[in-house]
């Protein structure tokens, strides 16, 4: 319909080729709207583009930072954990050695203690073996002259003195 | 289009020539194809696959270069697809709506940058592949598609109940809504890059040169805006699907 009133200039000669009319192709007009937008569209992009990059640039760098910050922190939280790993093991040596060491000189001085008391004990017995014999030869010997002399009493009355010393004169007298 | 109808003097002297309405014609089958759209299509796609395997190629840890640059618009297109879709479900469809932008963002500036009109076909001119009304409906039902499937993959048979939302009244109203979607969206974008086309053409016709420029920056700014408004629409679309209404959002 439209090829009715609108002219084609080139309809109907066929093939593919080049068509260098420079108005029919608009080529002046493109060419400078072409240009006009590399030069300013240029300007403006590369203005984002590089403000885009900086900014990643930035965020990369504030991040590798911090990681790096936090891998220092790690390292010394670790080196102070080790630390003090190292530390409780050594206080827990000197425990287990301090330990064994008041087990040994509890036992020695139980040991000693248990010795001493011992003797002590074997000593007392002595002395009360002792005292108690003392007392019983002391009591026996008591006795015996309590009989000794109640038998004397009764034995010793005046005739049998007469006659003993009669006996004695009789001795004395016979020489 | 009856507006050109004055341009009817235009076409006996000896300058330039709008050429609309004729296809390179391509047979596939019993299809006609329209030959050059899949040429620059091609194009679109080989340079985007270019930039993306550039970009890719070396991966540095501070980007550089054509890195930095994909990396800067992958980063739009993700903001632009959170805000539309939400934290939580946008990740899947990133790369959908970022298709959908950056082929119809690189396909209308090609249109408005590149002089495809140098290389002479036997029938039709090459464009951007958007002033084709076939390629912006094919976006636009794919994007349909899409947001049917987002919605029922997250609520299952439960995302028909938005039809009668909020009043059973408004049903026939909703369901139109599903075919003025993709209607809107084609013809947005179709007739946004055509304009522009013709609209420079025009003007090339009347003044070759230096007075076309600024309609032609301003048809860069409106063809970015439209690859915008495109993938924004169908990240809505597809937000809006999987969102449903309020009091449904707490049953699941």
């Amino acid at each position: 319909m439209m090829g009715n009133f609108l002219f084609l200039a080139n309809a109907g000669t066929g093939g593919v080729g080049l068509n260098l009319d420079l108005i029919e192709t608009n080529l002046f007009n493109l060419t400078l709207v072409l240009g006009f937008v590399i030069v300013f569209g240029r300007k403006v992009l590369t203005n984002i583009l590089t403000e885009r990059r900086a900014t990643i640039e930035n965020a990369i760098q504030d991040t590798e930072a911090r990681q790096k910050q936090a891998a220092s922190a790690l390292e010394i939280a670790k080196k102070n954990l080790a630390q003090a790993q190292a530390e409780a093991e050594q206080i827990r040596q000197t425990a287990i050695t301090s330990a064994a060491n008041a087990k040994a000189e509890i036992a020695a001085k139980t040991a000693a203690d248990i010795e001493r008391m011992k003797e002590l004990a074997a000593a007392d017995t002595n002395t009360e073996q002792d005292k108690a014999i003392a007392e019983l030869r002391a009591r026996v010997t008591k006795l015996a002259m309590e009989r000794a002399e109640a038998q004397l009493k009764n034995l010793l009355n005046d005739s049998a003195q007469a006659q003993l010393v009669d006996r004695s004169i009789a001795l004395v007298g016979g020489n | 289009m009856h507006m050109l109808d004055g341009l009817n003097i235009i076409n006996s002297l000896p300058l330039a020539a709008l050429d609309v309405g004729h296809h390179l014609y391509w047979r596939l089958g019993n299809l006609q194809l329209h030959g050059q759209v899949f040429l620059t299509s091609w194009f679109v796609i080989g340079l985007l696959l270019i930039a993306s395997i550039a970009a890719t190629r070396n991966v540095q840890r501070i980007p550089r270069g054509i890195q930095n640059l994909m990396e800067y618009a992958l980063e739009f297109i993700r903001d632009l697809t959170k805000n539309q879709i939400g934290e939580k479900e946008y990740r899947p469809w990133v790369p959908f709506i970022g298709t959908l932008f950056l082929f119809i963002f690189v396909s209308n500036w090609s249109g408005a940058l590149l002089p495809w009109k140098l290389i002479h076909l036997p029938s039709g001119e090459l464009a951007a592949p958007t002033n084709d009304i076939n390629t912006t409906v094919a976006l636009a039902l794919l994007t349909s598609l899409a947001y049917f499937y987002a919605g029922f993959r997250k609520r299952g048979l439960g995302y028909l109940a938005k039809y009668v939302q909020p009043t059973p009244i408004l049903l026939p109203i909703n369901i139109l809504e599903d075919f003025t979607k993709p209607l809107s969206l084609s013809f947005r974008l179709f007739g946004n890059i055509l304009a522009d086309e013709l609209v420079v053409g025009v003007l090339v016709l009347l003044v070759p040169f230096i007075i076309p420029m600024p309609v032609m920056l301003l048809g860069l700014f409106t063809s970015a805006i439209q690859a915008l408004v495109f993938a924004t629409l169908a990240a809505v679309y597809i937000g809006e699907a999987i969102e449903g209404h309020g009091e449904h959002e707490e049953e699941h």
